[in-house]
């Protein structure tokens, strides 16, 4: 087992890791904030890849084209997030978790019935944007360069979603709240309005992940169930609402999931819950998270 | 007055007899309709293809309707969704037996909810025909009498490949396999690895990759792939799965590297568009670019008239060739009673759109030929076809008789 190939598979493990911190980073704002699990977080990403799709299909640009689609997505599922936050979830901010999570559910069936109306079954597929075609080499192997998009795509989000919560005074409120929503309401903060802005962040992440997904691989029908899955893993593992604990959390998955599968692929999934089993038993808040009040 | 009184009552008492005497004589002559049910998996990967052989039954029911039904009778469907789920496989297939009485059942696609429901309609004594799910334990390893296959089985379709495979790179000894993680998977990648080793005695299988059904993300199995650098590669991926794969495998120069062979069928080389592999072997189970036989090329032209000028894929054919197959027992039988029809299908030789096949009577398996070849461009098409077709006749490739019957002593099939 040469380094170049122990390399090439981390690099892999990269690849996937920043494609789940991207989706799951969205997750765990929201419940950081609002405490609510949002179950519908996948569907968006769904809808938003969908979207950029038919965006791509129809401007037939290149070059650019994907990526404005990916804007335009990023930007409608920001306001599906208002609509959903205004309309329903408002409502269950003070709801316990079952509630919660079958509203989202309910969410969840409504999209996937939208797309089954909108799009069908088919399978459909977005080619890589220029410049990333193609691929870069590492020590003689190619690795390709949409992986290092996706990388840098995730990079950015970590500094940004650092700079907000840790650098803004919206960031303090936001942290504020997240420890004490009765104290920061007193102080005069509109609550509702901090939560709407949170959770269309989270909605626009979800858009724009979905998005950055469609030229790696092929958008259809499920990849909503599929993603939520890991992304709870990523969460539960690294802690509930920390920035980073998700990136932690979607770097052990990455790279868990890319390892097992190079030396024992039939077990490579369940090594992942098995990681996450031992998390729950040692630090049942996650290796970030902090113990619930 | 009472004299007449029972008079008018016997008159209306008979004729309301009489009349509903007449009433039910009546009934056969109007001719009930053939009600069939088309139960397939309206989800995840199997959305599309159950979507086309939906379309294929409608085309071959309006054609069927439009001559006469089969013995007289309409034809009439109904369609159910399994959500790819096992449990409500066996629950749609029972309410269309119980509550819908209907004739026969045709589908689904995922081969694990196919086994599911065999249970079900075996134990009513329904027939179903199978033009998806092609799991090999449907006919063999858990046979009943009701069960009819139309789409080349896990053994045939990873057979033919192996000899495809074989002759196109004789000299390769290393292979590795990638296959969904579920029974279709599964079972064909265990036959390829199998026959190979018959075929090449020293083969190896370096790295099986079973990623899960639905997987998005491939880098990692190819890049554990290519390090294992193999000879050839053998795919069972198909659909959506398949097209991530092609698209995460290209920036690795991993089609120029490795001789690869997968389910590259129609609905596949669309989505994929320019990002089709050139040169990369594709295998499938009987569309036009791989069979243009005029019969087949005739049924193009009416299916693209009743479809705004989409081409019909594998899955549409099958249905179709379904249809055909239900009606030409049906009249051979001259009956759609079970028995009889069992009788007239087991033997029978359909003039197919895929050419010629015979339903073998042990095991229910229609000889249908498995179809491979090479991806490549054709100005005629907006989307890559195959060039350097091959097409293998079931009779080639299908179980020899003592080795299904190995295999019933082993599953305890008493036939």
């Amino acid at each position: 087992m040469s380094f170049d190939i122990l390399f090439n598979q981390f690099m892999s493990g990269i690849a996937r890791a920043a494609l789940l911190f991207l989706v799951a980073s969205g997750l765990s704002l929201t419940f950081g904030v609002l405490r609510v699990l949002n179950f519908a977080h996948g569907s968006l990403y769904m809808l938003g890849a969908f979207i950029s799709y038919s965006i791509w299909k129809f401007l037939l640009m290149p070059v650019l084209g994907f990526y404005i689609a990916a804007i335009v997505a990023a930007l409608v599922m920001a306001a599906l997030g208002l609509l959903i936050e205004f309309v329903l979830l408002r409502r269950l901010y003070s709801r316990g978790w079952p509630e919660q999570l079958l509203a989202t559910y309910a969410i969840v069936l409504m999209i996937t019935d939208l797309v089954k109306w909108a799009w069908g079954g088919k399978f459909l597929s977005i080619q890589r944007p220029k410049p990333f075609t193609g691929a870069v080499f590492l020590f003689d192997f190619p690795f390709p360069s949409y992986n290092f998009f996706v990388i840098g795509l995730g990079l950015i989000l970590v500094v940004f979603l650092w700079w907000l919560v840790y650098r803004t005074r919206l960031g303090d409120i936001i942290r504020a709240a997240a420890s004490d929503r009765e104290m920061v309401a007193a102080l005069g903060i509109p609550i509702p309005w901090l939560f709407t802005l949170i959770f269309v962040l989270g909605s626009m992440i979800a858009g724009l992940s979905g998005a950055v997904t469609a030229p790696f691989g092929s958008v259809a029908l499920g990849m909503d169930i599929e993603i939520i899955v890991e992304c709870f893993a990523v969460v539960v593992i690294g802690g509930m609402g920390s920035l980073p604990g998700t990136l932690l959390g979607s770097f052990i998955v990455g790279q868990v999931y890319s390892f097992g599968i190079m030396f024992k692929p039939e077990l490579a999934l369940a090594f992942i819950f098995m990681v996450m089993a031992v998390v729950l038993i040692i630090r049942p808040w996650g290796i970030f998270g902090r113990p619930e009040r | 007055m009472k004299k007449f009184a029972i008079f008018t009552i016997l008159v209306f008492i008979f004729s309301f007899i009489s009349v509903s005497i007449v009433m039910a004589q009546a009934k056969p002559a109007a001719k009930e309709p053939i009600k069939f049910g088309a139960i397939y998996d309206f989800a995840g990967g199997c959305h599309m293809y159950s979507e086309s052989a939906i379309t294929g039954i409608k085309l071959a029911v309006a054609e069927i309707n439009a001559k006469g039904g089969i013995l007289g009778r309409k034809l009439e469907y109904i369609v159910r969704d399994t959500e790819g789920k096992t449990d409500v496989g066996q629950r749609e297939t029972m309410d269309l037996i119980l509550r819908e009485k209907v004739n026969f059942i045709m589908g689904p696609c995922s081969s694990g909810v196919g086994l599911a429901m065999q249970v079900k309609h075996s134990e009513s004594k329904v027939i179903r025909i199978a033009g998806i799910a092609n799991t090999e334990a449907q006919t063999v390893d858990k046979f009943t009498p009701y069960i009819f296959q139309v789409v080349p089985n896990t053994y045939m379709e990873a057979t033919a490949n192996t000899r495809y495979l074989n002759k196109k790179f004789p000299k390769a000894k290393k292979f590795c396999t990638i296959g969904p993680d579920y029974e279709f998977g599964r079972r064909e990648e265990t036959a390829f690895a199998d026959e190979i080793k018959k075929l090449v005695p020293d083969a190896e299988i370096v790295y099986e990759a079973w990623p899960k059904l639905g997987e998005k993300d491939f880098t990692a199995f190819i890049t554990a792939i290519m390090a294992k650098k193999p000879d050839a590669v053998h795919g069972s991926l198909f659909g959506g799965d398949l097209v991530s794969f092609t698209k995460q495998a290209l920036p690795y120069g991993f089609f120029e590297k490795t001789p690869f062979i997968a389910l590259y069928d129609l609905p596949v080389l669309v989505a994929l568009g320019p990002d089709a592999p050139e040169g990369t072997l594709g295998f499938g189970r009987g569309c036009f670019f791989m069979d243009p036989n005029p019969k087949m090329m005739e049924f193009v032209e009416k299916y693209k008239k009743a479809y705004q000028g989409a081409y019909p894929d594998s899955w549409a054919v099958m249905a179709y060739d379904t249809l055909y197959l239900y009606k030409a027992a049906a009249e051979k039988a001259k009956t759609i009673e079970t028995e009889a029809m069992i009788k007239a299908l087991e033997g029978y030789a359909l003039d197919s759109l895929r050419g010629k096949f015979i339903i073998r009577p042990l095991d229910h398996m229609g000889t249908v030929p498995c179809y491979q070849g090479t991806i490549a461009k054709d100005p005629k098409y907006t989307f890559k076809i195959w060039k350097d077709l091959s097409r293998i006749p079931g009779e080639q490739v299908i179980r020899p008789e003592v080795s299904v019957r190995e295999v019933w002593k082993k599953t305890g099939v008493v036939r």
